[in-house]
C-alpha cells in the first residue's frame, strides 16, 4: 500500500532557491574575509564594502526600482499580482536598506572618525528608508484591497524618484561619502581581486534578493487566498480570521 | 601603516548576518503559520459543507 502524496503545504516547505542563495552569499563572504587582500589605507574595515555596496545596489536600485515599476504597472493594468510583487519587493528592499544603514556607520567610524553625518547621500538614504517603511505601514492601515494597492502604488512610484538623487548626490553636493568606484562612467578603480569579490558579492546578493522576493510573494499569495476563502465562507470560519495582505 | 580596525569589520558582518538571518526566519515562521491557518480554514470549510447525518 502506498502512502498518499503529501499536501502542497508540506511539499513546498523546502525553499531550494533560498538555500542556494544563502550558500552563495556565505561563500562570497568567506572569499571576502579570507581570500581578498586587505586595503592598505583603510585596513580590514574596507571589507565592509563587500556587504554595504551590494546591499545598497540591490536594495535601492533593484528592490525599490521594482516597487516603482510594479506599482506603475498596477495603476495601469490593475492586476493584483503586480501589487503583490510591489509589496514583497518593498519589504525585502527595506531589509537590504536596513543593512546599508547599519553597516555604513560601522564602516564610517574608523575611516571618517564619526558614526554619522547629515550629508546628502546619508540623509537621503535614511529618508528613502523611512518612505518605504511608511509604505509598509500604509499597507497595514488600509483594509480595502484595491484602495490599499492604489495608494501604495503611488507612494512606491514617488519614493523611487529619490533613488537617482541619491546616486547623484555625491556629485551634486559636498559629502563625506565617497564617489562611486565601480558604478561610474570610467573603468572601476579597484584592484582585480577586489573587483572580482565585489562582482561575486553583487551576484550573490542579487540572488538572495530574488529568493527572498519569491518567498515573500508566495506568502502574500497564501495570505490573499486566506482572505478570499474567508470572504467566500464567512459563516463557517468561526474564530479563524485571516490577516489581509499588507 | 595599515590600521587595525578588524573589530568594526566583524561587527558589520555579524550585524548583516543578524538582519538577513532574522528576516529569513521571520519569512519561514510567517509562511508556516499562514499555511497552517489555510489548512485549518479548509478543514473547517469542508466540515461545514458535510451533511449532518455524515458528520
Amino acid at each position: 500500500m502506498t502512502a498518499p502524496p503529501p499536501p502542497a503545504a508540506h511539499r513546498d516547505r523546502f525553499d531550494w532557491l533560498l538555500t542556494v542563495a544563502v550558500l552563495a552569499v556565505a561563500g562570497t563572504m568567506v572569499r571576502a574575509i579570507a581570500f581578498t587582500p586587505i586595503e592598505a589605507n583603510q585596513g580590514a574595515a574596507q571589507k565592509i564594502f563587500y556587504i554595504h555596496a551590494p546591499s545598497a545596489f540591490v536594495g535601492l536600485y533593484i528592490a525599490f526600482g521594482l516597487v516603482a515599476v510594479a506599482g506603475a504597472l498596477y495603476l495601469w493594468l490593475r492586476d493584483e499580482r503586480l501589487d503583490r510583487i510591489a509589496a514583497s519587493s518593498a519589504e525585502v528592499g527595506v531589509v537590504f536598506t536596513t543593512v546599508v544603514l547599519i553597516t555604513g556607520p560601522i564602516w564610517g567610524k574608523p575611516i571618517w572618525g564619526t558614526w554619522w553625518t547629515w550629508d546628502a547621500r546619508l540623509t537621503l538614504t535614511l529618508f528613502l528608508w523611512f518612505v518605504y517603511l511608511g509604505y509598509l505601514i500604509l499597507r497595514g492601515a488600509i483594509d480595502d484591497a484595491s484602495v490599499r494597492a492604489r495608494y501604495s502604488a503611488v507612494l512606491g512610484v514617488l519614493g523611487a524618484l529619490l533613488v537617482p538623487f541619491i546616486h547623484l548626490s555625491v556629485y551634486l553636493f559636498r559629502t563625506l561619502h565617497p564617489m562611486p568606484i565601480v558604478l561610474k562612467p570610467s573603468s572601476p578603480s579597484l584592484p582585480p581581486e577586489m573587483l572580482t569579490t565585489f562582482f561575486l558579492a553583487l551576484a550573490s546578493f542579487t540572488l538572495l534578493f530574488v529568493a527572498l522576493l519569491r518567498a515573500r510573494y508566495r506568502l502574500a499569495t497564501v495570505l490573499d487566498a486566506l482572505v478570499d476563502e474567508e470572504a467566500a465562507e464567512p459563516s463557517s470560519m468561526g474564530t479563524l480570521r485571516a490577516e489581509p495582505l499588507r | 601603516m595599515t590600521p587595525d580596525n578588524s573589530d568594526y569589520f566583524v561587527a558589520a558582518y555579524v550585524a548583516a548576518a543578524v538582519v538577513y538571518g532574522g528576516y529569513i526566519v521571520s519569512l519561514v515562521v510567517r509562511a508556516r503559520r499562514a499555511r497552517g491557518r489555510q489548512q485549518r480554514q479548509r478543514s473547517a470549510g469542508e466540515l461545514s459543507r458535510t451533511p449532518r447525518s455524515e458528520a
